[in-house]
């Protein structure tokens, strides 16, 4: 179920659309903030909300990579290891988080704390190697700093 | 006028088309895929490429538009490398299993392989494997054969607009599913299969049992379901029914099934059927008692099963006089069936007790609508619904009811039209309809404000003086609907907005509104809102012949021709053709027939291809007074409940053994023909050989005797002939006359005191589902895999209330018993009822029901039937 709050969000988003499955996008989003991944019940809070069939949704959420498919972890690590990140040294993090943490590359800690998506650039090349926790955006990283940074995230 | 070459051959075209269908219009074939005639172009195989003079690249002939000089090519040496080349990309992942496949011998795919190559692909890697889902009851998926056409999601979205499947995932991953991944749980229409180019999605029924070169003959005919009439292609081998498929182009469905027509066919070869005639030979218990069948009857041979009945019939009639006999006809019998059996009832019994459980509901209501609007108010195109600009709803869903018509309102909704609705219905949901859902026995209160309201809007045109005159008196204000129904003021005036501009309105009204107490007020306040918004009727109606049966003459008030039995001028008629004379005295009801058997006045009874023991309203008492009626005659092809109660139980041939014709709602004759063999008699046969063993001249030598009788008799249909219908031309009025000037005053009856669904109490619901007809569904095991178990609807605040979770057995009781049975908790019921089906063996709603009569439409009320639910099973 979608809290009341994302049932409102969502209403509004839908006034800015010509029809209902034109929305379809940030709904998904919507339902996949609430529910953490699209699943068959994220798909099923949007059909019912939007008024769009089900299978619909699912079908138009599936064909979109940058959405999450499976459960995450409480908290999305997003690292870019794109040409600068990785001369930079973004695959020796992606190591370093593995060997520290147990997070591979699309895997979820034991814990359920710390999901890894391994992503393309996020235009940061000046200051490589960059990541997203989150909606939060670091940069410069070492293995120092996101040990320092993951501290704030429990 | 477009001019344009296609292959040298010069084109004069109408009216603008694609290339595609300029082509095909002139005979010249494109290979394509993914282009479907009846679907929405998409262009996505590629394989109707084509070449046009001076465009550099090559075009998809399917969504080009045809241009005045365009000079085509469709066949170069180009094109067919081309295609050749898309061939061997779609050959990469296909399995190229076409031994195993059911698909080997009509698949498109393998057709244009076999055409322009290539025999042997560059791809060395391995193919994508998919393995087969079986996890559907009805619908094999088989992913690695699918070439992602769409076409099948396409007509799922489209066409049937149930929108169940989609495409899953993207690029090389890409591949068609139902939401759930595995089972469909969708309407089981399967006109995905009849789309698919490749065996990527097909039917269970037949898998690995059917070679498309191995058919041994095809028929053309008619859907033994419901109302509407489909035509069906019936695929025949070794005299069992492989597949049944649409044909496109076919007048009412144009290539369109729903579950019950494509899937439903198996009861015709089961095991069950019955075979030889039985005389009972054991006391009668209850039909419950189905285990002791074996021991009830012996078989016996035809002349002697007839020779009883004959000699049975005449005893009680010498005895007890012409009216303690009486007979129920059968909506799923033919034309000729229902044509014979009255005759026989009137001339050889010489009794008007003759009925049909069209008089549960359909019946009566048409009987009123012509009274108000004339003969054939009703009779209305079905595919003309789609072209309304508004279809309003009221008493059932559709689409469960009569599927193929309601596809045309869904059809209706995607061109724009308004779809209105007065309660809640699952099938037209995507319809987005603008809903009044008036609180439970208070519609009539809502269909009053709107009459009022119109009324008010629009005012009389002076058109219909009588109707008017109901009008008038007809007042009632905004405050009570809002407060009686719970119906917002926003909601009803934008509702009534709606309903008021509307142009092309129509107007469906479901079994739900002739069984509501104050049925006949009900109809009345529907044929006011028709008048005014000048719409027209569609009355659904749940059986194949159902309409038929009233034109044949099977009602106790009416002759062949829907003419009155009153009128000495109609009986002197069919009396000079019959060579008898005909009983003037109106004859007994459904209902009727009951009460008197009750009462001990009525002794015999015949009934062919019914089952009132279990499908009449009460059915448990309707069950006792059967058991101990001195003589019935049950005529079926399967021993029914009522047929356990018999003293001679008939088999007779099934729909798809025999020929005849079906009128179906719209009042269309449409051919039913012979599909498979089978030893037997026809229902007719039956009769006439009964009738010509008491005396009477029934000879007969085939149907089409029986229907140039019927076309000499009756006025309506003076004249038709086998030739006619088959060039289409049975579409009412026929070439006959309707009856428009027997017109009575307009009676009606107001509800009586009745419940309201606000009063917190629980009330009985009949659910109609997609998947079942009658109680003759339960022999088509597709359908039972389906929908395999009855169940009771409950609304989920209904559930908290009892503590209950889907699929928990209950116990609903109401006065008349009670049943057992798992809950389903379904969001499109209401907490003030609980919906239960009529159609699973023991587990009958009708037996949870008293009814009362409504002294106009003579249809049973079967509303404000209180019932509880106890969580658990009953202690033995």
């Amino acid at each position: 179920m979608l809290s009341e709050a994302a049932i409102k969000e969502l209403n509004e988003i839908r006034q800015k659309y010509p029809d209902a499955s034109a929305a379809l996008l940030p709904a998904l989003y919507i339902a996949q903030r609430e529910f953490g991944y699209l699943g068959a019940d994220a798909y099923e809070a949007v059909s019912n909300a939007l008024g769009v069939p089900k299978a619909i949704a699912r079908g138009v959420g599936t064909f979109y990579a940058m959405y999450k498919h499976k459960p995450m972890g409480r908290h999305v690590v997003q690292l870019c290891t794109n040409v600068s990140c990785m001369i930079l040294g973004a695959e020796k993090l992606s190591d370093f988080l593995k060997n520290k943490y147990g997070l591979e590359p699309g895997g979820t800690t034991p814990d359920k704390r710390f999901s890894l998506v391994i992503m393309e650039c996020i235009g940061a090349c000046g200051t490589a190697p960059a990541m997203l926790l989150n909606d939060d955006f670091y940069e410069n990283l070492t293995e120092k700093y996101i040990e320092e940074i993951l501290e704030k995230y429990k | 006028m477009i001019t344009i070459t296609i292959n040298n051959k010069e084109i004069k075209l109408e009216k603008p088309v694609t290339v595609l269908e300029a082509a095909r219009s002139a005979g010249i074939k494109i290979p394509t895929l993914c282009w479907h005639e009846q679907l929405e172009k998409y262009g996505g195989c590629r394989l109707c490429l084509v070449e046009i003079a001076k465009v550099p690249r090559l075009q998809t002939a399917c969504t080009l538009m045809a241009a005045d000089g365009m000079v085509v090519r469709t066949e170069t040496e180009q094109i067919a490398n081309v295609r050749r080349g898309i061939l061997e990309f779609l050959l990469i992942n296909h399995p190229l299993d076409c031994p195993y496949c059911d698909k080997a011998g009509e698949c498109e795919l393998q057709d244009l392989v076999e055409k322009y190559g290539p025999a042997k692909g560059r791809y060395k890697e391995k193919k994508r494997k998919v393995p087969e889902s079986l996890e559907d009851p009805v619908i094999v998926r088989n992913m690695g054969r699918c070439i992602m056409c769409t076409r099948c999601v396409r007509m799922c979205r489209g066409l049937q607009g149930a929108a169940a499947i989609d495409v899953i995932s993207r690029g090389g991953h890409s591949h068609i599913e139902p939401f759930s991944g595995g089972k469909y749980d969708c309407e089981y229409c399967g006109n995905c299969i009849s789309v698919c180019p490749v065996g990527a999605t097909m039917s269970r029924l037949h898998r690995h049992g059917y070679r498309p070169w191995q058919m041994v003959n095809e028929t053309e005919t008619i859907c033994p379901y419901c109302g509407v009439g489909c035509t069906l292609i019936v695929q025949v081998r070794d005299d069992m029914i492989k597949r049944v498929v649409p044909r496109i182009g076919s007048v009412v469905n144009n290539g369109l099934l729903c579950t019950r027509g494509r899937f439903g066919y198996e009861f015709v070869g089961s095991k069950e059927r019955l075979t030889k005639p039985l005389i009972r030979i054991a006391p009668k218990l209850s039909a419950d008692s189905y285990q002791l069948t074996a021991n009830l009857f012996r078989e016996a041979t035809w002349e002697e099963a007839i020779s009883l009945v004959a000699k049975k019939l005449s005893e009680i009639k010498e005895k007890y006089g012409n009216s303690a006999i009486a007979g129920i006809a059968s909506p799923r019998c033919t034309n000729e069936d229902n044509y014979i059996f009255q005759k026989f009832m009137r001339v050889a019994l010489g009794t008007n007790n003759i009925d049909s459980a069209a008089r549960t509901g359909f019946a009566g209501a048409q009987n009123f609508i012509e009274n108000i609007f004339g003969q054939g108010a009703t009779a209305n195109i079905i595919p003309g619904l789609s072209n309304s600009d508004l279809v309003f709803v009221a008493g059932g869903d559709p689409t469960t009811v009569n599927p193929i018509l309601g596809l045309q309102i869904r059809a209706c909704s995607r061109n724009g039209g308004n779809i209105l609705t007065i309660g809640n219905f699952k099938g037209i949901e995507y319809c987005s309809p603008q809903k009044l859902a008036p609180v439970l026995y208070t519609e009539d209160v809502l269909l009053e404000g709107i009459v009022t309201a119109l009324k008010n809007k629009k005012g009389l045109s002076g058109a219909n003086p009588k109707l008017e005159a109901k009008i008038k008196d007809i007042s009632t204000s905004i405050e009570d609907v809002k407060n009686i129904c719970k119906i917002k003021e926003k909601d009803f005036n934008e509702f009534l907005n709606i309903l008021s501009e509307s142009t092309n309105p129509s107007i469906v009204i479901g079994k739900e509104t002739t069984q509501s107490n104050g049925a006949s007020y009900h109809l009345l306040l529907l044929s006011a809102i028709n008048y005014l918004i000048n719409g027209r009727i569609y009355l659904l109606s749940d059986r194949a012949n159902e309409q038929g049966l009233l034109d044949m003459g099977c009602a106790p008030d009416i002759l062949p021709g829907y003419r009155p039995v009153s009128y000495m001028e109609f009986r002197r008629r069919y009396e000079s053709i019959w060579k008898s004379e005909i009983p003037e005295k109106q004859g007994l009801t459904i209902f009727e027939m009951i009460d008197t058997a009750r009462n001990g006045s009525l002794k015999a009874m015949y009934v062919m291809g019914e089952n009132p023991a279990y499908n009449l309203p009460d059915s448990k008492s309707a069950e006792s007074v059967l058991k101990n009626i001195e003589f019935l005659v049950v005529q079926d092809i399967f021993l029914t409940e009522t047929g356990r109660l018999a003293d001679v139980v008939l088999p007779a041939l099934s729909w798809a053994e025999k020929d005849g014709t079906f009128t179906n709602m719209e009042r269309r004759i449409q051919r039913v023909r012979k599909a498979v063999n089978r030893e037997g008699m026809e229902d007719w046969r039956i009769i006439s050989e009964i009738a010509k063993n008491m005396g009477e001249k029934f000879n007969y030598s085939n149907v089409e005797d029986i229907f140039n009788e019927i076309c000499k008799a009756s006025p309506l249909h003076k004249n038709l002939t086998y030739e006619d219908i088959e060039k289409g031309e049975g579409i009412y009025p026929y070439k006959g006359e309707p009856l428009r000037d027997v017109m009575e005053e307009i009676r009606f009856q107001f509800p009586g005191s009745r419940s309201q669904g606000s009063d917190g109490k629980l009330y009985l619901r009949v659910e109609r589902p997609l998947f079942h007809s009658g109680t003759l569904s339960r022999k088509s095991s597709a359908l039972m895999k389906i929908y395999p178990h009855a169940v009771a609807r409950i609304n989920d605040k209904t559930a908290n209330m009892l503590a209950l979770q889907n699929g928990e057995m209950v116990r609903v009781s109401s006065k008349k018993g009670s049943m057992e049975l798992p809950v389903i908790i379904d969001d499109m019921v209401d907490s003030s009822y609980v919906m239960l089906t009529n159609n699973f063996e023991g587990k009958g709603a009708f037996s949870l029901l008293a009814y009362q009569i409504d002294p106009v439409t003579k249809a049973p009320i079967i509303a404000d039937m209180e019932v509880s639910i106890i969580k658990g099973r009953l202690k033995k």
